[in-house]
């Protein structure tokens, strides 16, 4: 379970503090289901996940995590361009205190992400498709209750999001995923409840259909 | 999964150290050789100089010894404050990990330059010693304890310098330019002891100063160190810095991990 209390946040921008983002944010995501985030471009959808993942401070409030969460995956943040594939993998594995069963998880990266040769190439060699893969195999590797995906699915090709969407079939039981994407399809095939983030606040709904049908009434609006 | 506050901080530290290194000696074609030739090539540098005004010795010391000594004493200093300075910028893809905290990266930095540091006044030594030029610590202690002390200085320099160059984009290139000058008015090539009374006092003002004549003081018996040197101020110094280094860390923690 992921608690969000009050959480606002804005940017610091050069001139000064920027506009609120978010604005008293109160959310509990329930353990096991899949949620997707449905808002217009910048209504705040990648600073919640980043808010959850922990890749960032809320301004004022608290995010609780009484569970184990991934960091955000997405575009290309958390991998370091001049290390290779295998290296920026080993990093992680460190930092997550899996050093001692090291091998094992590389294996599992190497063989889901398809990425041949590359795994030992400079991560600044890769096509962001290549990107995604390797980041979402990467997270995919650890055994998180939630994983936050923040369009991951999105860049890869066909045969990729089939895998995908697979892996997280397969995850259903075991953890649960709070996504962001542009399309309804992949939303509906996912997630079960939806958060709609609507000027600065978040409209929690038990089902996604009811959000995303939220969505769809405030831009035809 | 669940891991104490300090295993985390402990794995970070480890995977950061192994990831840095990695980065820094294998980066480019024969990193290390270019990691060792710039402080050798500009210490010869200094030492043919000195060689050509035929000065044998500088305050009753050996001249290439007494440059060495002092040059290498300022560029612990230097590499540890300029590499850690630019540790957060060049670290920002991985706050993306909740575990990874920018303090670390410049802890991290610090540790890995200090140890090239050590491992660059080995080898120059060595080969001075082929050279004839034979190095002889009068008081090991004293050269260990400024030794620490630089480094302590260079950590405090680069914890407040990162936050600093981050925030203000003028801070960077302001804090670069301070570091030329400073190795003229810390005595790495430069007698201090020659500045008349009156003058010296201020120039000892920069606890740089300190160590470097202190490293020198514990290598010959014979060297007259400014009389005003003192390992208290150097510490103190180094005290204050690291306390306003992580002061600002601590503050500014959300701002630099949302850069």
């Amino acid at each position: 379970m992921i608690e969000l209390r009050n959480i606002y946040k804005r940017y610091q921008t050069d001139h000064g503090a920027g506009p609120w983002v978010l604005r008293d944010i109160q959310l509990m995501i329930p353990k096991n289901t899949n949620v997707g985030l449905i808002g217009r471009n910048g209504a705040g959808k990648s600073t919640l996940l980043r808010l959850i993942g922990g890749a960032d401070q809320p301004t004022r409030g608290e995010v609780v995590r009484a569970c184990r969460v991934s960091w955000p995956m997405g575009f290309g943040g958390g991998l370091q361009g001049s290390l290779s594939g295998r290296q920026n993998a080993k990093f992680i594995c460190r930092i997550h205190g899996q050093q001692d069963n090291m091998g094992p998880i590389l294996d599992r990266i190497q063989t889901f992400a398809e990425i041949g040769r590359y795994f030992d190439e400079p991560v600044k060699t890769y096509s962001s498709g290549m990107k995604s893969r390797l980041q979402f195999a990467l997270s995919l590797a650890f055994d998180f209750d939630v994983y936050i995906s923040d369009e991951v699915t999105s860049t890869g090709d066909a045969a990729f999001q089939a895998k995908a969407a697979k892996a997280f079939k397969d995850l259903v039981g075991r953890s649960s995923l709070i996504m962001t994407s542009h399309s309804a399809t992949t939303l509906k095939q996912f997630c079960t409840a939806g958060i709609w983030l609507h000027e600065g606040q978040a409209h929690w709904f038990d089902r996604i259909d009811d959000a995303l049908a939220a969505y769809q009434e405030s831009i035809s609006a | 999964m669940s891991r104490s506050a300090w295993r985390i901080t402990w794995s970070v530290w480890h995977a950061l150290l192994l990831r840095e290194a990695v980065a820094r000696m294998f980066s480019r074609r024969g990193a290390i050789i270019w990691l060792l030739m710039e402080p050798v090539s500009q210490i010869g540098f200094m030492v043919a100089m000195f060689g050509l005004i035929r000065a044998t010795h500088v305050g009753g010391m050996d001249t290439a010894l007494w440059l060495t000594s002092g040059m290498l004493a300022f560029f612990l200093f230097r590499r540890v404050a300029t590499q850690g300075a630019a540790a957060i910028g060049a670290n920002l893809a991985l706050y993306t990990y909740r575990q990874v905290r920018p303090v670390d990266t410049v802890l991290v930095r610090s540790w890995l330059e200090g140890l090239v540091m050590l491992l660059t006044a080995v080898i120059v030594f060595a080969g001075e010693a082929l050279l004839g030029v034979h190095l002889q610590l009068e008081d090991p202690l004293l050269v260990l304890n400024a030794i620490l002390g630089l480094w302590l200085l260079g950590l405090g320099w680069g914890l407040a310098a990162s936050v600093a160059s981050e925030l203000i984009p003028e801070a960077k290139e302001i804090l670069n330019l301070a570091m030329m000058p400073l190795m003229v008015i810390s005595g790495a090539v430069f007698p201090l002891a020659a500045i008349p009374h009156g003058w010296r006092e201020w120039v000892m003002f920069n606890p740089i100063a300190h160590g470097v004549e202190a490293v020198r003081a514990g290598i010959s018996p014979y060297y007259h160190h400014a009389p005003e040197m003192s390992m208290g101020f150097l510490y103190a110094c180094t005290l204050v810095l690291i306390f306003l280094g992580l002061a600002l860390q601590a503050r500014f923690r959300s701002r630099l991990i949302s850069l």
